[in-house]
């Protein structure tokens, strides 16, 4: 199960503290992503876009807005599809490639996916770290669709929680 | 044998459910010593009990021996009280006694909301020595239940036990190869969940701040430089590799970006907001219901 809301390039998880180089050049690398907020932002039905790029921006604070400038300034509108391209950076270990696929619908951004083909082992484990996200609304799933041992939940009603959950399975038998 | 059919031990410590899941049944002599673990760590850390090491603390200053685990504890609180730039800290005790939070369980404000003193002006945390220049009500409650998880952790690898689950009533550490899967509690409606992780050989804590309310937007995350509630995220999970850090980093997501802590720390993390949404990092990716 994927969640079906927004990556945000802008939530990057950052390589070790002690790397701030290469974290930089990776801010300035994917910085093109952060035109997802931007399209939904400036497209003619942007009041139903979800805020997906400028709310991560603002719970992150690592968000390059360089990028977003220079796109919406580009004007003009966007057929709908799919449309993909690599971006390069320079890390520690050479020339690596970001794959960024947008999908536009309506005007609207309704996808952005980060492919990572890094040809570094280490930049692959710093790539990984970055690929997190944000989801704009989570959604519940009731008990009884799901198959879990344990629920990991605030204290005083995880107990209870822990109960229904065996209760439901007890009945379903 | 599915980790579903281990034998649970029940108990209850430190104000909340526990239950230990093995493949084998934990001999007497076992849960004997699980439950005194339990005990001497309460005895010594508790906010609730007058008998304790912190209640003591904050009747008199002066130096305190503690438990040996004081020592890897004060070092994470130091840590995360200067990345949070003193919103999280062991001295928020008075903090919630003044808004309600404390023995007896007022749940009534005594007063407008009391920041925490400063660390460097009361306390000096040396290993496992404390020493307070005034009375000071310490609270380790951001990662005392993850501590207490990983020292029973301990013990039940001293007796030999490979695979084993603990859950401290939602604060879970799954030991060993099996994984377990586990539903991430909505933290709207604990009937529901938003997500399901796989949880193998680590810890995986939650915090949520709209439980333990008692109303009119009062709850028991408190921001030490204020002393007031914090607001915006309601719900966080982090996974590490023991429980405390990841009890602890699950509170802090509520002061600091997760993408932030993870400069610092190797662990995975989940935040819910306020208005719903969500942020994640990598080890998360694919786990929300959508």
């Amino acid at each position: 199960m994927r969640p079906s809301t927004r990556k945000s390039p802008s939530v990057p998880a950052g390589p070790p503290a002690n790397n701030s180089a290469l974290r930089r050049t990776l801010y300035a690398g994917i910085a093109g992503l952060s035109l997802a907020g931007t399209v939904a932002g400036c497209a003619p039905s942007a009041a139903d876009a979800p805020p997906a790029g400028n709310g991560a921006a603002g719970r992150t604070s690592a968000a390059p807005s360089g990028g977003s400038t220079a796109l919406a300034g580009s004007g003009g509108s966007y057929k709908d599809g799919t449309y993909s391209a690599d971006g390069n950076y320079v890390s520690p270990n050479g020339t690596e490639t970001v794959g960024v696929q947008l999908t536009l619908a309506a005007g609207r951004v309704t996808d952005v996916q980060i492919t990572q083909h890094p040809s570094n082992p280490n930049t692959r484990k710093f790539q990984g770290e970055f690929a997190g996200g944000i989801a704009a609304h989570v959604v519940g799933r009731n008990l009884d669709e799901l198959n879990v041992s344990k629920v990991a939940g605030s204290s005083l009603t995880s107990g209870g929680f822990n109960q229904a959950v065996g209760k439901i399975k007890s009945e379903a038998q | 044998m599915s980790v579903t059919d281990w034998e649970g031990f029940p108990f209850q410590g430190i104000g909340t459910d526990w239950e230990i899941s093995t493949p084998l049944l934990l001999t007497a002599p076992l849960r004997a010593r699980l439950l005194d673990r339990v005990e001497r760590f309460d005895a010594a850390w508790s906010r609730f009990r007058a008998d304790s090491l912190i209640a003591g603390m904050a009747r008199k200053p002066g130096r305190y021996r503690f438990p040996d685990e004081a020592a890897a504890l004060g070092r994470l609180y130091s840590t995360l009280y200067g990345l949070t730039g003193g919103a999280m800290t062991p001295l928020i005790g008075g903090s919630l006694e003044q808004l309600g939070y404390g023995p007896g369980y007022a749940l009534q404000p005594a007063g407008p909301p009391l920041p925490a003193p400063a660390w460097e002006s009361v306390l000096s945390w040396s290993g496992a020595d404390v020493a307070a220049r005034e009375p000071v009500v310490l609270d380790i409650g951001a990662a005392g239940k993850g501590l207490l998880v990983d020292l029973l952790a301990a013990e039940l690898e001293a007796a030999g036990a490979g695979s084993f689950i603990i859950d401290a009533s939602g604060d879970l550490l799954a030991h060993g190869p099996e994984p377990i899967s586990v539903a991430l509690e909505h933290p709207y409606n604990p009937e529901q969940a938003i997500g399901v992780v796989e949880l193998a050989g680590r810890a995986l804590c939650a915090s949520a701040a709209n439980r333990r309310s008692w109303g009119d937007g009062l709850h028991h995350v408190l921001d030490g430089t204020t002393g007031w509630p914090v607001r915006t995220a309601v719900a966080t999970w982090a996974v590490a590799d023991t429980a405390m850090l990841a009890d602890t980093l699950a509170t802090a997501l509520f002061f600091v970006p997760g993408t932030a802590l993870q400069e610092e720390f190797d662990f995975s993390w989940l935040t819910v907001f306020s208005d719903g949404s969500a942020a994640y990092s990598a080890a998360f990716e694919g786990t929300l219901f959508s």
